[in-house]
């Protein structure tokens, strides 16, 4: 395989070119309700070359290999139109050129599990909510992908990796006459079929969550003081602080790249933030990214202080900083761009029972549902959640959405608790050209925010 | 494509082929200034079977293999999918304008000029910064071919801008999306209404919640389009998700809404004559002056609720996605809501107190087959007395769309480009809940 996209390597006349060819592997079991909507394997595949030539850089994607010279007259094109009309020449951050094979070591392959033994899994798993009588419909699909990668480098990187993602995701869907609720499911990770196996009682504890939701009370409008749990409070790190750590983001905003500066204090003392790809077993783990560079954890903030950023050779270069490894691609079909890999909130010194005798009166909200962010705006939604009372929990509300600023955020965490919970199932969509990360992986402790705006009902 | 159908009507009562080739052309800027460009060069060959009622699906990128792309697609019909359908003989169908072969050859060149060109205008009139700028072109080829003899095949042409001028330090601002199937200048009426907006929205206001007007505009009417499409599919139907199943022919928003779909209107671009499972394409209403006229389905749910396939079969999620990968689904594509007889500027002026939704974040989230929205505004522009007076900051807009719609104030009398190749003019809507920090 190397050999073949050193032949591609070799039509470029360029000061820097890569290629990485994958092989996609998708294997997709699906329900709708008691309905098997879809099954089956298959396999795809591609190519991305990318050229750096006179400080111009481009990319380009082809699906036939008989495409590969009109490719690379395209992107040798682009690479020049660019060096005549770019402010500041393109330079790459120096990266070791790596040579090596990493294949995961996984916990049950599931490229050897029979595909009718996983059919049964998922129906046995589908049918846990579809025996209650008030559960409306559930939509619940086992995903499995598999890419091949093969990465060469004009200066001698050949890195081949596999990544290996099953996941099991979908909604349980709950109804009692006009009023439906839903609750979303997500199990599995990055280390094997056993991700999948053993979740009945999860399954039956979010169909218990989306029966009580029925019963639940529409959530007040208006600022309420907070505790998020893991799963919430990774999404707020990625959303709100994560994805301005990504310098690809912020170098077309320069007044927020001012505000994002490394040594700047953006958040109270308690906050500590770290991106960390190479944490085995998690869903956010690779260990080169799609530029060849080996992946390292980047400390993002420490006590409240911007301390480093997530970045590609090419910003690591603009920007004076070091390279990290998070230039990551969805798959063949696209160029890589800055991801994150495992984001969480560092844990920190109280148990659950001390931030809600800290919080005293205001929400417990669980379960991430759905974030998006854009500048210092962020808003997410949360599955469900309790009223605290006098420190106590309360009654279940539901319809919560919450919308807030970044820098206010950051400085209104006022205690981080003493656990760490990390996503299973990930799904970040980034623009301009829409990339989904599946890859993409979150978490912390539970943690307390104050003055936080719910939309209500 | 004819061999591989061949060779599956042989082993299987009924067989489809779909064949996809596209070619994609960006350039993108950063701050004003030439950051990237790429091209992309994409095709892949998908197939469906039906054999004894159960349905067999399979992909490829490459046809270099037939039997094991066909082996694929048997292998999956042991999973036992049911298909009671039967897919369409589709003849005659009629001739779309939506190809232009000057956009296939358009230089890279034409594109960086036009975004520097629309960069300068913003930079000249504003202090904004213009964090993003993209310009586009986009080539695609489908064929459908199948057992019962429909061989059809489309070839259009896309282009498309778009451009967002940010307040400094905020890090978002006012945006505008143009799209056309051949190149165009992005109109100087819509450089100019950015650059109006973004002065008189510059300053942050504080705002008090409480219910009071608001409008959405096309930026925001994902918000209100993604609920409608979730609740008048015939998928959600047959999931009884949907809160209107049993209100055809009543009325579910105000009379001033009317929304259909509309394929074969090729003054927009990805006009199409067939759907993603070679069904004609035709108008299709869905809301007349507020009453609840239709659901839409593909042939899998027509099948399912005895009616017959309204030509809504794509092969797409509501992310996108590898249309070879995916199997159709239930969409509206063309979706268009009704102008009314309402210039934004009139509606502004009828406006006591009220917030413009210029972006909507987490419309993604939420409740939505019961019609849920939770909103944060990003921007909203607070009007005060008929004027737009600065930006509320932390806002939250909630409702639901089967209540919302029913308190709609205006409709604006222009079309413009909204998601999934929705055209939508703006919506004044009264008694919608804002919640502030205030």
């Amino acid at each position: 395989m190397f050999e073949k996209l050193r032949k591609i390597l070799d039509k470029v006349e360029a000061d820097y070119a890569d290629v990485r060819h994958e092989i996609k592997k998708e294997t997709v079991i699906s329900f709708n309700g008691k309905e098997l909507t879809q099954i089956g394997s298959n396999s795809t595949d591609g190519y991305v070359a990318r050229v750096l030539k006179d400080g111009g850089m481009s990319s380009v994607v082809f699906t036939k290999e008989n495409d590969a010279e009109k490719a690379v007259l395209a992107v040798s094109a682009n690479a020049r139109l660019i060096a005549e009309s770019i402010e500041a020449p393109v330079r790459l951050a120096r990266s070791e050129a790596v040579k090596d094979t990493f294949l995961p070591a996984l916990k049950e392959d599931p490229r050897k599990v029979p595909i009718i033994e996983k059919l049964e899994l998922v129906r046995k798993y589908n049918d846990i909510p579809l025996a209650h009588e008030r559960i409306a419909t559930t939509s619940i699909s086992y995903e499995e992908v598999i890419r091949e990668k093969y990465f060469v480098s004009s200066e001698g990187a050949e890195v081949r990796e596999d990544l290996v993602t099953t996941r099991l995701l979908g909604e349980i869907i709950s109804k009692d006459g006009n009023l439906a609720q839903n609750v979303r499911v997500r199990a599995g990770g990055s280390n094997g079929f056993s991700t999948i196996r053993n979740q009945d009682e999860y399954f039956e504890g979010q169909t218990a969550i989306v029966l009580d939701l029925l019963k639940a009370k529409p959530v007040e409008g208006g600022a309420h003081n907070c505790i998020l749990n893991p799963s919430l409070a990774g999404v707020f790190t990625h959303e709100a602080f994560g994805h301005y750590s990504e310098a690809d983001l912020i170098k077309g905003l320069p007044a927020m790249r001012e505000k994002m500066k490394i040594g700047g204090k953006l958040g109270s003392d308690v906050l500590n933030i770290i991106d960390n790809p190479t944490l085995p077993n998690q869903l956010g783990f690779y260990k080169y990214d799609d530029e060849g560079v080996r992946a390292r954890p980047t400390q993002l903030m420490k006590n409240g202080v911007l301390t480093g950023r997530m970045h590609s050779r090419r910003t690591a270069a603009e920007f004076g900083e070091p390279i990290s490894g998070h230039c990551v691609a969805e798959d063949y079909r696209f160029p890589p761009i800055i991801r994150m890999g495992t984001i969480f909130i560092e844990p920190g010194t109280h148990s659950f029972e001390e931030l809600t005798d800290m919080l005293e009166d205001g929400l417990y909200i669980l379960d991430a549902k759905g974030g998006a962010t854009s500048g210092e705006s962020f808003t997410f939604g949360a599955q469900y959640g309790y009223m605290v009372k006098g420190g106590k929990i309360a009654q279940m509300v539901r319809d919560i959405n919450i919308s807030g600023n970044l820098y206010q955020t950051l400085k209104d965490i006022t205690a981080v608790g003493n656990d760490l919970v990390l996503s299973k199932v990930g799904g970040c969509g980034k623009g301009p050209v829409m990339q989904s990360n599946i890859r993409s992986c979150s978490g912390g402790p539970h943690i307390l925010v104050n003055n936080l705006v719910i939309g209500g009902a | 494509m004819e061999q591989l159908l061949q060779m599956a009507k042989k082993v299987c009562d009924k067989a489809e082929v779909y064949s996809i080739e596209y070619t994609d052309n960006s350039v993108f800027f950063k701050n004003a200034g030439l950051d990237d460009m790429d091209s992309k060069f994409q095709s892949g060959i998908s197939l469906r079977i039906i054999k004894n009622g159960k349905l067999g699906f399979a992909y490829t990128r490459n046809l270099t293999n037939r039997q094991g792309l066909l082996q694929n697609a048997l292998d999956s019909l042991e999973g036992g999918v049911e298909a009671d359908y039967d897919f369409p003989l589709t003849r005659e169908l009629p001739q779309l304008d939506t190809y232009d072969s000057s956009l296939e050859n358009l230089s890279g060149k034409v594109l960086v000029e036009e975004c520097a060109r629309v960069c300068d205008l913003l930079r000249s009139k504003t202090d904004g910064e213009i964090s993003k700028m993209v310009s586009f072109t986009h080539t695609e080829n489908i064929r459908i071919m199948n057992s019962e003899g429909t061989d059809s095949s489309a070839k259009s042409t896309e282009y498309g801008m778009f451009g967002n001028l940010t307040y400094p330090g905020a890090g978002f601002g006012i945006w505008r999306v143009f799209e056309s199937k051949s190149f165009e200048r992005m109109p100087e009426s819509m450089v100019n209404e950015m650059i109006e907006l973004y002065k008189i929205s510059s300053k942050v206001v504080e705002s008090k919640g409480g219910k009071m007007k608001v409008m959405f505009v096309p930026n925001s009417m994902i918000t209100l389009t993604w609920r409608i499409l979730s609740g008048t599919s015939s998928k959600s139907v047959y999931e009884k998700t949907s809160p209107i199943t049993d209100r055809i022919g009543k009325k579910i928003f105000d009379e001033k809404i009317t929304i259909y779909d509309d394929p074969l209107n090729d003054r927009y671009p990805k006009a199409r004559s067939f759907d993603d499972e070679g069904v004609e394409c035709r108008p299709f209403t869905i809301v007349e002056n507020g009453q609840l006229k239709g659901f839409y389905c593909d042939l899998d749910y027509a099948s399912k609720a005895n009616v017959q396939p309204t030509g809504h079969g794509y092969r797409t999620t509501r992310w996108g996605g590898d249309p070879i990968t995916l199997k159709p689904v239930p969409f509206l594509t063309h979706m268009i809501i009704k102008p009314g007889d309402k210039s934004f500027a009139e509606m502004v002026k009828s406006m006591e107190k009220g917030i413009i939704v210029e972006g909507a974040l987490g419309y993604h989230s939420g409740n939505i087959p019961n019609g849920d929205y939770s909103i944060g505004v990003c921007p909203g522009l607070y009007v005060e007395k008929g004027e737009i007076v600065g930006r509320v900051s932390d806002a939250m807009i909630a409702g639901n769309i089967y209540e919302t719609l029913k308190h709609v104030v205006a409709v604006g009398d222009t079309l413009h480009p909204c998601h999934d190749g929705a055209w939508v003019p703006a919506i004044l809507c009264d008694d919608v809940s804002v919640a502030t920090k205030k």
